[in-house]
C-alpha cells in the first residue's frame, strides 16, 4: 500500500501562558516523533494521559504548527505553512474529537451542524445537502429523523455516531479518532468499532486510532505506535508488538491492562504518570524501568529494528524476558 | 441494656434483600432499582456490574443513606451489622461504611487542605482528639502509600496527582476505620498503569484489615482482577450473580451472555447488542432485557423473571437459558 501519511521528526512545543512578571514557557509536547501511515491503515497510538497524543493529532491536522520536522501528505509536503494554509491543504484528514459533545453546538439541531458543515465545505445544493446528509445517517445507523434532535437528546453512542457522520460527510481520506470509545458502555463500544470497522470498508479510508485502551487498539488496529513523555518508544505490526512487545514500558503497559481471565499480570510499573514539565535525562523512562541501568540515566537510547517493521528505543531490548 | 433490636447473627459484611428504589419527579415515576437482592460475604469482595444507567450508583446511594430526597423505598432491607439501616428514622452507620467515589479529581474541595478535608470527618464521627486524628490519619497515609506522609497532611488537591488523589480518598474512606467500603467506580477516571497500581492497594487493605467490599464498575477487566463475588445488573434488577470466575466463564443469562460477547478480548465479530437500555421511567412489562433479547418468549412480555438458585452458589433470572444455549449454537 502507498504511503498517505509521514511525519518526520516532528517536533511540537505549546505555549504556556505567562503568568504576571512571568516569561511564557513553553512545554514540547511532541519530541521528534516519526511515523508513516499506509493507505488504508488503521494506525494506533498508544500511551498514557498527557503523553501528547493529541498534540500529535493536532499538529498533523495543523491546527497546531510544529517547532521542527517535515509532514508530507499523499507525497506532498505540507509542513512549514501557516496554519490557515497548512489546514486547507490537509483537508483530507479529518479529526473526531476525543469528547464527542465538544464537537456539536449545543443549540442546533444535529441535521443543521451537518448541513453548515458541508456549506462550509462549498456544497451549495440544499438538495444534495440534504441527500448526502441523509444517506451518511444511515450509514452510521441512525434513523433520519435523528438530525431533528438537539445533542442532548442523544446518548453517547448516538453523539458518536453523529461526530463520525460530520466528519465522513467531507469525505476524508485519513479520519484521526482521538478516544473514539472512551467512556462508552461494552455493548454501545461493540457496535461503535463495528461501524467503524464497515465505514473503514465502505469508503477506503485510513485511521490514526487514538487510545489508551489497549484491548480495543488490539482489535482494530493493523500497526501500533507506543508513546511516552512526547516520544515514540516503540512502533510496529499489532500483532508482533502485542505477542513480543520489546520496550519494557510497552511491557509494563501490557501488564497493567485487565484481562477477563484475571490472569496473574507481570510486576507493575512503579511511580507516577510523568510530568513533560520534568523531563527526565537519558532515557525518559528510566526512573520508572525495572532493566534501567547507569547508561539509561546518562545516553538517550538509538531507535533500532526489533524485528520486520517493527522499531524500538531501548538499550536494553535485547535482553527480554 | 438491651435494644429492642437485636442484631440478627451472619456471615455476611452486608445483605440486601429485595430492594426497590422509586424516584418521583413531575407526576412520572422512575422506577431506578426493582427487588435487588445481594450480599458482601464478610472478608470478601463483591463487584456490581452493568451499563450507564442500570442503578449502580443508586445502589450505593440506599445503602450509604444519601438517596435524594425525592425517593421512596417501597419494598426492601439492608442489613449492615444486624441491622436493617434503610428506615429514614434507622441510626445511620456513619464512618462504619467508608465510600471510595469515582472521581478523584471532583470529590475534594480544591480550597482545603485535603489532610484538613478527611480531619473534619474523623471530629464529626471517630472517638479521640485532633492529635490523635492527625497520628492516625498521616498512618494511613503510608498505608495507603501516599509519597511523604507528614508533608501530605499539609497540601492542597492539585498538589497531588490522580493517582496520588484517588489514594487520598481511600484513606478518607478508612479514616473511621469502617467495616465495609463501598467503592464507585474508583479506577474509571485513571490510567491503566495507575488503575492496576490502585486495584492492588485495595485488593491489599482487602486482606491486611479483614475489610469487606461492594464494588461497582462497568470494567469487567477490573471485575475479573478484583471480585470474588459478581452481581451483573440490568436496568435496575439483578441478572445473573454468583463467584466471578463461573459468571464469567460460563455466562448464563441472556444478556450476560451478550454483553461478555462485546468484550474485545473475547469477541470473535463485534456485534454490540441491539437496542438501548430503557429510560427508567419506561421500563418493559415483564422481564426488563425482553425487547433486546434473541430468545424472548410470550411470557417474557408479562412475567417478572425471579431470581432462581444455580448450580454453584449462582443465581439466574431467566427461565429460558437453555434456550440461549440452542442459540448459540446455531
Ligand atoms: N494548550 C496547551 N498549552 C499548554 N500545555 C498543554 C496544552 N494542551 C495540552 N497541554 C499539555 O501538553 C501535554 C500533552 O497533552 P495531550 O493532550 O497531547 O496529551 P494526551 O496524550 O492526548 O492525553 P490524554 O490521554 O489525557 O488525552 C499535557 O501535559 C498537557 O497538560
Ligand atoms: N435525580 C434523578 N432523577 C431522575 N432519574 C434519575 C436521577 N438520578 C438518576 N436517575 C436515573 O436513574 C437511573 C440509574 O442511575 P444511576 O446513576 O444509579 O446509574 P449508574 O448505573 O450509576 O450509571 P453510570 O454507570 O452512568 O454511573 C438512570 O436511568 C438515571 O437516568
Ligand atoms: S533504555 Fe534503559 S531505562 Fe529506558 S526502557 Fe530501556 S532499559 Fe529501561
Ligand atoms: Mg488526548
Ligand atoms: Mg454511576
Amino acid at each position: 500500500m502507498p504511503e498517505l501519511l509521514r511525519a518526520e521528526a516532528l517536533t511540537t512545543d505549546l505555549g504556556r501562558r505567562a503568568g504576571f512578571l512571568r516569561p511564557a514557557v513553553s512545554l514540547r509536547a511532541v519530541d521528534g516523533v516519526t511515523l508513516s501511515i499506509a493507505e488504508g491503515e488503521a494506525f494506533g497510538v498508544v500511551g498514557e494521559s498527557g503523553c501528547g497524543k493529541t498534540t500529535l493529532a493536532r499538529t498533523l491536522l495543523g491546527l497546531q504548527r510544529e517547532a521542527a520536522g517535515e509532514i508530507t501528505l499523499a507525497g506532498r509536503r505540507v509542513s512549514g505553512l501557516a496554519p490557515a494554509e497548512a489546514r486547507r491543504l490537509r483537508a483530507d484528514i479529518q479529526y473526531v474529537h476525543q469528547d464527542p459533545g465538544a464537537a456539536l453546538d449545543p443549540w442546533w439541531r444535529v441535521g443543521a451542524t451537518l448541513d453548515e458543515g458541508l456549506r462550509i465545505h462549498g456544497v451549495g445544493d440544499a438538495a444534495e445537502r440534504a441527500a448526502r446528509i441523509a444517506e451518511m445517517l444511515a450509514a452510521v445507523g441512525l434513523d433520519a429523523d435523528f438530525g431533528q434532535r438537539y445533542p442532548h437528546e442523544l446518548s453517547g453512542g448516538q453523539q458518536r455516531r453523529i461526530g463520525l457522520a460530520r466528519i465522513l460527510l467531507l469525505r476524508p481520506k485519513l479520519v484521526i479518532l482521538d478516544e473514539p470509545t472512551a467512556g462508552l458502555d461494552l455493548s454501545v463500544q461493540a457496535s461503535v468499532l463495528r461501524l467503524l470497522a464497515e465505514l473503514r470498508a465502505r469508503f477506503g479510508l485510513t485511521y490514526l486510532f487514538i487510545s489508551h485502551d489497549l484491548t480495543v487498539v488490539r482489535r482494530v488496529c493493523d500497526r501500533v505506535a507506543v508513546m511516552y513523555l512526547g516520544q515514540v518508544v516503540e512502533e510496529g505490526p499489532a500483532e508482533a508488538l502485542f505477542a513480543r512487545p520489546a520496550h519494557p514500558y510497552t511491557r509494563a503497559l501490557l501488564a497493567a491492562a485487565p484481562h477477563l481471565d484475571g490472569r496473574a499480570a507481570g510486576p507493575s510499573l512503579p511511580g507516577e504518570p510523568p510530568s513533560l514539565r520534568r523531563i527526565p535525562a537519558g532515557c525518559r523512562f528510566h526512573p520508572r524501568c525495572t532493566r534501567a541501568s547507569a547508561l539509561c540515566a546518562a545516553q538517550t537510547p538509538p531507535t533500532e529494528a526489533a524485528g520486520p517493521a517493527h522499531h524500538v528505543a531501548c538499550h536494553h531490548w535485547r535482553e527480554a524476558a | 441494656m438491651r435494644s429492642s433490636s437485636e442484631p440478627e447473627v451472619t456471615d455476611a459484611a452486608l445483605t440486601i434483600e429485595d430492594l426497590a428504589v422509586q424516584l418521583r419527579s413531575r407526576g412520572e415515576v422512575a422506577d431506578i432499582l426493582d427487588g435487588i437482592t445481594l450480599t458482601v460475604p464478610r472478608g470478601s469482595v463483591t463487584g456490581v456490574v452493568g451499563e450507564s444507567g442500570c442503578g449502580k450508583s443508586t445502589l450505593l446511594r440506599a445503602i450509604l443513606g444519601i438517596l435524594p430526597g425525592r425517593a421512596t423505598t417501597p419494598r426492601g432491607r439492608i442489613l449492615f451489622e444486624g441491622r436493617d439501616i434503610l428506615p429514614a428514622r434507622a441510626a445511620k452507620p456513619h464512618g462504619r461504611i467508608g465510600f471510595v467515589p469515582q472521581d478523584p479529581y471532583l470529590s475534594l474541595n480544591p480550597v482545603f487542605r485535603a489532610g484538613d478535608q478527611i480531619l473534619e470527618i474523623m471530629r464529626r464521627h471517630a472517638p479521640g482528639t485532633r492529635a490523635e486524628h492527625r497520628v492516625k490519619l498521616v498512618e494511613l497515609f503510608r498505608a495507603v502509600q501516599l509519597p511523604d506522609p507528614e508533608a501530605a497532611l499539609h497540601k492542597y488537591p492539585h498538589q497531588f496527582s490522580g493517582g496520588q488523589r484517588q489514594r487520598l480518598l481511600i484513606a478518607a474512606a478508612l479514616c473511621c476505620d469502617p467495616a465495609l467500603i463501598v467503592a464507585d467506580e474508583p479506577t474509571t477516571a485513571l490510567d491503566v498503569t495507575t488503575q492496576r497500581e490502585i486495584l492492588g492497594l485495595l485488593r491489599e487493605l482487602v486482606r491486611a484489615r479483614g475489610l469487606s467490599m461492594l464494588f461497582v464498575t462497568h470494567d469487567f477487566g477490573v471485575l475479573a482482577s478484583l471480585c470474588d463475588e459478581v452481581s451483573v445488573l440490568y436496568a435496575g434488577r439483578v441478572a445473573e450473580s454468583g463467584p466471578t470466575r463461573a459468571v464469567l466463564d460460563t455466562p448464563t443469562h441472556p444478556y450476560t451472555r451478550m454483553l461478555l460477547s462485546c468484550h474485545p478480548d473475547r469477541a470473535v465479530e463485534l456485534l454490540g447488542i441491539p437496542g438501548a437500555v430503557p429510560p427508567a421511567t419506561a421500563q418493559p412489562a415483564g422481564c426488563r432485557f425482553h425487547p433486546r433479547c434473541p430468545v424472548a418468549q410470550p411470557d417474557c412480555r408479562s412475567e417478572v423473571p425471579p431470581l432462581l438458585p444455580w448450580p454453584g452458589g449462582r443465581a439466574v433470572a431467566c427461565p429460558h437459558t437453555a434456550r440461549m444455549e440452542a442459540h448459540a449454537l446455531a
